[in-house]
């Protein structure tokens, strides 16, 4: 462990050293102080300014050792990988997850579970299925042909991650990602989880140094704007694709990076709703199996992902008896958060204080909303008295879901547009009904209720292919 | 307590009245009984008139303020001036609009109608006209107006505040005494309008006996509280991607010529209105309220085209709001005085629920008078912290002063409060907040957050907008 232990007040402070990795080699500079995003995060880490000729791989020719490798062989790689991850054997991702319990939105229950259970998804059949049902396996591995004198293959490229940190498996599946595609990355560690990737790329050096799958990622990081490192590395002879997860701010700042030769794939700020029909109210037992599913979407992980759910529109009726309805609803959803296990969601241990006071002002609109909860971070259910969600929907987290009853699904149809990812609709022969429509109007990923918060691994991604765009398809024409 | 302290007590508005520097004579360590007899009394006046309290009171199972603990329960959140849902707004519901304000005032808004109402605006005035409100609102840089329901009477209790002020902060009657003795005001924003502000700004020149000869405005009109609100939501849309959505209102969207006139001469209104400035006030003291920033900006013009030493040595110089997140580079302070010919300024950390604002002293601190009861906040907990030492927390008070509305509120800022157990090196006594002062908001919104930067923005933005919609 690379803890130090400083003097402090009651509470010692922690400072946590996060070395920089370059393409198979730890480099041990912890000059730089960097603030996490919660007190008592704090980390150093090197000034990547420094190191930014070693950084950028400006050689494109340098990626041709990955082609000494099937996708097959990478596969393996992989799995020999998550043996190794194994968390009560792992220093690397034990100290990852120290560092995560203070600088991440999720409870060290959940934490902890999102860690041990991280080797369970490098299973071989899953991580070929991934790759071969959104590129390709034969378009990888070698020139497939269109037609007569017209061949196409997919080639990786050099690229920038710029991931989120809402949840340690975003930097793993950068690193499955980039390893299947046989591309560069340089990964961007967010604030919000400095470590992980880290300490999945220090267990691959400690495994494999020479291995090209090894030699093709670094991982480092640097304020998120901090133009001194920024300009030089957002060029064209350094990289060809930007992933970029996150905040509006963040891709809009990037953005200010792009040129022709560089490609920007985002992954934006996007959040998800859920559209429940008339049938939860069938009977009681129905109505609490219905909460019960929707308190998952709800719930799981916290409320910190982009799946899960905030907004709920429901057809219970907008009449008084409606209302009721709603509001009976809304206390059986209540109660299932409440109810969920510690692995998968708690009260949030720094419930945003902005929220809460937005909470704490429905107080006085009394007649408008119903709140459910909300008293200390145990989460909430507001439920809405007329067909719209509150004004701070966007900030809705820590638990806390927005229950708006409606008279007719036209009205949570029309609610949906280009921000939004994840439906969640009960029950499914709704789904059926809406789906293409959902599509029109800018919907992403339609899920059974209850499912939100479990993404397929081999799908599409926010309405994008990302494995495909990671790729570069080149074409060879004989004419 | 003290004579004084029983006097304020026992009527808290008599603190107007009082020699202002009196308030910065009590050690704070005699503030405590003070602050729960006059809470305790503010408390029982309100409750039964001022039906959200009185809800607060019930929830929290508070029935009377044993401790100041209790009075904690019981502050509002800083969302409570606009816990309407946006709707509202958007759909021109004032009949509900007026009948959530009803909550949190003691006057009686029940026989006003208000369901012909197309604007705000309109709202605004009908309340004026039928009732003794006259409603403040918001600079609504959050998408969200926030309406404070001030009477006429509390109205007027900032400005000979201000008179006091202005007179007493550097040692009694060592300022000018506004309402003997008016100076000129020049003023960079508008004549009238609803915003704390600018309201506050026009109540103060009916007091100060200030008329056409002796102000300059930047604008000679109104502005529009629809307006100010729209900008907030164009803005809150544009960061959030969703512009293309914004529902307008047509009554709203017929106003647009006049503002869209207003923009296309902004720059070079701004620009007369400085040079009318030194033309008719050159040499002369004069008073002005502004923030920073803005002058900032206005005097690096001023200085490029030669301007030095533009105004009186004697001049009355209010500000505050900070820097607005905009780095200025050094020496700005210094650069400000050099071309205007101040000589110094009367720095301010208030906000519009409060009536009376802090003023900053040399050491950099802002001295707390006793017509407000400070807090400072745990913030995840809202538990008080304790008066003692320096404690970092949301700042949360009593204002004493209204009487038709409860002064108890949380705000949104983060403070180091001091002076409970130690006295500033200025020799004022009692509670104080620290320099540095900054939003929750800031603070925690990452990389997702959606940056306000002030009002002004907020309105070319809106402007920006009907133009666009207009074309």
């Amino acid at each position: 462990m690379t803890m130090i232990e400083q003097d402090g007040d009651e509470a010692v402070q922690q400072v946590f050293n996060v070395p920089l990795i370059i393409r198979g080699e730890v480099i041990e500079d912890y000059s730089v102080d960097y603030g996490g995003r919660q007190q008592g995060s704090q980390f150093r880490s090197a000034n990547p300014v420094d190191y930014i000729d070693r950084i950028v791989m400006t050689r494109p020719s340098a990626m041709a050792d990955l082609y000494s490798l099937s996708i097959d062989e990478i596969a393996d790689y992989l799995v020999r990988l998550g043996e190794r991850l194994e968390f009560s054997k792992n220093a690397y991702m034990q100290e990852a997850f120290e560092l995560s319990k203070r600088t991440s939105g999720l409870s060290e229950s959940i934490l902890r579970s999102i860690y041990e259970g991280m080797p369970g998804t490098f299973v071989k059949e899953s991580l070929l299925n991934s790759i071969d049902h959104t590129v390709g396996i034969d378009y990888l591995d070698g020139w497939v042909s269109l037609r007569e004198g017209v061949q196409v293959r997919a080639f990786g490229a050099r690229t920038v991650h710029v991931i989120a940190g809402n949840a340690p498996m975003v930097g793993v599946a950068t690193v499955v990602r980039n390893a299947l595609t046989r591309s560069d990355a340089i990964v961007k560690a967010p604030s919000n989880d400095p470590l992980t990737t880290t300490a999945v790329a220090r267990t691959m050096i400690d495994m494999d140094p020479d291995h090209p799958v090894t030699k093709h990622l670094s991982v480092a990081y640097w304020k998120g704007g901090d133009a001194s490192f920024e300009a030089e590395l957002y060029r064209p002879k350094n990289i060809e694709k930007i992933v970029a997860w996150g905040g509006f701010a963040s891709i809009k700042h990037i953005s200010g990076y792009l040129q022709p030769g560089i490609d920007l794939i985002t992954l934006d700020p996007k959040q998800s709703g859920t559209i429940i029909g008339e049938e939860a109210f069938a009977d009681e037992q129905t109505m609490n199996s219905v909460a019960a599913k929707a308190a998952l979407d709800v719930g799981g992980f916290n409320q910190e992902g982009c799946l899960n759910a905030r907004v709920i529109y429901i057809v219970s009726g907008t009449d008084e008896a409606g209302l009721e309805r709603a509001r009976r609803f809304g206390q059986a959803l209540f109660d299932a958060i409440q109810a969920l296990p510690e692995e998968i969601s708690t009260p949030h241990h720094s419930f945003d204080p902005d929220l809460k006071q937005e909470i704490d002002g429905l107080r006085f609109v009394a007649e408008d909303y119903t709140v459910i909860g909300g008293k200390g971070s145990e989460g909430a259910v507001i439920v809405s008295h007329d067909s719209e969600q509150v004004d701070f929907a966007r900030q809705l987290a820590c638990r806390v879901a927005n229950l708006v009853p409606i008279d007719s699904v036209e009205t949570a149809i029309q609610s949906v547009n280009a921000y939004t990812q994840t439906i969640g609709i009960y029950p499914e022969s709704l789904k059926t009904e809406i789906r293409d429509r959902l599509a029109y109007q800018g919907g992403q990923r339609l899920v059974s209720l209850g499912g939100a918060i479990n993404p397929p691994g081999d799908g599409p991604q926010d309405g994008l292919e990302p494995l495909r765009r990671m790729c570069k398809w080149i074409v060879d024409d004989t004419q | 307590m003290n004579d004084y302290l029983t006097r304020l007590a026992a009527a808290p508005k008599s603190f107007i009245e009082e020699r202002y520097n009196a308030g910065f004579e009590v050690h704070g360590s005699e503030l405590e009984e003070y602050y729960l007899v006059t809470a305790k009394r503010k408390f029982e006046k309100l409750r039964s008139g001022v039906s959200t309290l009185d809800r607060l009171a019930q929830e929290q199972g508070v029935d009377s303020i044993e401790n100041l603990d209790d009075l904690v329960k019981v502050l509002f959140p800083h969302t409570v001036y606009k816990s309407y849902p946006l709707s509202y707004l958007e759909k021109n519901k004032f009949k509900q609009l007026t009948r959530w304000l009803n909550g949190l005032t003691t006057e009686d808004l029940s026989a006003v109608d208000a369901s012909a109402c197309k604007s705000i605006d309109e709202w605004i005035d009908l309340l004026e006209k039928e009732t003794n409100l006259t409603l403040c609102h918001s600079s609504g840089t959050t998408g969200k107006l926030s309406f404070l329901p001030r009477n006429r009477t509390e109205g007027h209790v900032p400005n000979v505040l201000m008179r006091n002020l202005i007179r007493d902060w550097f040692g009694d009657n060592t300022g000018p005494d506004m309402i003997e003795n008016p100076l000129p005001l020049v003023f960079p924003s508008y004549k009238r309008g609803y915003q704390t502000m600018i309201r506050t700004s026009q109540s103060q020149a009916e007091l100060f006996g200030i008329t056409d000869e002796n102000s300059l405005y930047l604008y000679d009109d109104i502005l529009s509280a629809d307006i100010a609100s729209l900008g907030g939501r164009i803005r809150a849309a544009e960061a959030r991607g969703e512009l293309g959505e914004l529902e307008i209102s047509p009554e709203l969207l017929a106003k647009k010529d006049i503002f869209v006139e207003r923009e296309m001469v902004k720059q070079q209104r701004t620009r007369e209105f400085y040079a009318e400035a030194v033309e008719r006030f050159g040499g002369k003291p004069i008073y002005m309220c502004t923030v920073w920033t803005m002058l900032y900006e206005a005097m690096s013009e001023a200085k490029a085209q030669g301007y030095t030493g533009i105004f009186g040595a004697d001049s009355v110089l209010v500000t505050g709001g900070g820097n607005k997140g905009v780095e200025l580079p050094q020496g700005w302070k210094e650069m400000i005085y050099e071309v205007t010919g101040f000589e110094r300024a009367y720095e301010l950390y208030g906000m519009s629920e409060m009536t009376t604002p802090f003023v900053q002293c040399e050491h950099g601190h802002y001295h707390i008078p006793p017509s407000i009861i400070p807090f400072v906040l745990d913030p995840i907990s809202g538990e008080a912290l304790p008066r003692t030492g320096e404690q970092v927390g949301r700042f949360a008070f009593l204002d004493t002063m209204p009487e038709t509305y409860w002064g108890g509120f949380i705000s949104g800022d983060e403070v180091t409060l001091s002076g409970y157990d130690n006295v500033c090196a200025c020799g004022r006594q009692g509670a104080y907040v620290k320099g540095e002062i900054r939003r929750y908001s800031e603070k925690e919104g990452g990389d997702d957050k959606i940056n306000c930067s002030g009002a002004p923005e907020a309105h070319d933005k809106a402007l920006e907008f009907l133009i666009n919609a207009s074309a």
